[in-house]
């Protein structure tokens, strides 16, 4: 069920650039309520579009049919948030948010392989780690950027998803207690986001209740603007195999970045052996 | 298959529009992202022609390598130590003011129409950041040769 809903959305998506005329950078929808092609609770989807509302990178908003579903479309800017990271080069990655609907979904399938706890890393605003929590997941969301923590702590008054402004190669995850955990790591393989995987990978690997019960989620694209990974996976075969993990499913879901392109991200979900 | 008749044609008549080019971008004070990116494109295209010309010298016209030889006099002493930091240096200016005005311009409420208009601003700076990346390899490879 959760893998046509994935299907959905990206077929809307597509159906989406086709009818938007505006001028926005960002520009995502939400569908308006529960309908055959996206059976989510209401009162999830209610937390989604509130996640939104309250967003301020999103400036406007207006509803819109597309295709048979009625949705929210939601134009936003993440200049100020670009212009920040690259002053500071505190990110590998500059901020580029996944749609809040492919990170509800994603959590979704993290929830779905029995994860209780789900580790946003580089997580821009946090919206992972807030989806996880809609669905009833435990969430942390770990960011560097200070701004983008700044902005993630106007958006936890209804769902805290626990914000921390840090560096996650050297973070203490232990202080986290964590049981049954999924990292999502933020940003491609080619675009720093090995480097940060691997940081990671090698804290995980050290804590012993955590090597062999931890999930991976890495965001992956085929893309021929980048370079291939030799063992494929959307770049990341290569550290799978390396860091011994177990490829569990491939799921294409959108993200800003994609809106212009005909691919969507490939969110790559792996386990520990 | 191409004499070296040919050959050497080609390579004057590209040395001639890099000469053209050279010649604009000294007395430009303003030169856009594409006249910019044109120049870089054909200083490493003769450059790379002269490289692989040089390498069958023996085979090659006395009158051609005469012409390789002052092409690459004009790259060094025109292009690679005047042209080219008085072009990087604009860029690194032109970089610094736009990120000024754009971080003095990030407070307060805007509009739709004015977040959108600062949109391209941003567009903007990021296609100068991607001409200074594309400058500064050029830089790595004079550095490397």
């Amino acid at each position: 069920m959760i893998s046509d809903i994935a299907k959905n959305l990206v077929k809307l998506k597509k159906e989406f650039v086709k009818v938007y005329d505006g001028n926005s950078q960002i520009q995502e929808f939400i569908p308006k309520s529960k309908s055959e092609l996206f059976p989510i609770e209401e009162s999830h989807l209610d937390l989604l579009h509130e996640f939104a509302t309250t967003n301020p990178i999103y400036y406007n908003s207006f509803e819109k049919k597309i295709g048979s579903v009625d949705c929210i479309v939601y134009e936003g800017d993440i200049n100020k948030y670009w212009l920040n990271s690259i002053q500071h080069g505190s990110s590998k990655a500059p901020f580029s948010p996944t749609w809040i609907m492919s990170g509800y979904i994603g959590a979704m399938f993290a929830k779905e392989l029995g994860y209780s706890e789900v580790i946003d890393i580089g997580s821009g605003d946090g919206r992972i780690a807030y989806c996880a929590k809609v669905l009833g997941m435990e969430s942390h969301s770990l960011e560097i950027d200070d701004l983008l923590v700044e902005l993630q702590n106007l958006l936890t008054s209804k769902l805290n998803f626990n914000p921390h402004c840090t560096d996650a190669v050297t973070f203490d995850y232990p202080s986290l207690n964590l049981s049954r955990p999924i990292f999502f790591i933020g940003g491609l393989a080619q675009m720093g986001g090995t480097f940060l995987a691997t940081g990671v990978l090698d804290k995980i690997n050290s804590i012993s209740n955590l090597k062999q019960n931890s999930g991976w989620v890495f965001a992956g694209t085929l893309s021929k603007k980048y370079s291939p990974d030799p063992k494929n996976e959307a770049g990341w075969g290569t550290l799978i195999e390396k860091n011994n993990l177990k490829y569990i499913q491939n799921i294409s879901l959108p993200a800003a970045w994609t809106f212009h392109e005909s691919d969507e991200v490939q969110y790559i979900f792996a386990e520990s052996r | 298959m191409t004499s070296s008749e040919d050959i050497s044609q080609i390579f004057d008549s590209e040395s001639k529009k890099l000469q053209n080019l050279i010649d604009t971008a000294n007395s430009k004070t303003d030169m856009n992202i594409h006249e910019i990116v044109e120049t870089y494109y054909q200083v490493m295209n003769v450059s790379s022609m002269a490289t692989m010309l040089k390498e069958q010298a023996d085979s090659e016209p006395k009158s051609l390598l005469s012409k390789i030889q002052e092409t690459e006099k004009m790259i060094s002493e025109k292009f690679d130590s005047i042209i080219h930091p008085k072009i990087l240096a604009k860029i690194s200016l032109s970089i610094q003011e736009m990120t000024k005005n754009l971080q003095s311009g990030n407070s307060g409420k805007k509009s739709k129409e004015q977040i959108e208009s600062d949109a391209k601003l941003f567009e903007e700076l990021r296609q100068t950041m991607s001409t200074k990346e594309f400058v500064e390899q050029y830089e790595n490879g004079i550095s490397h040769d």
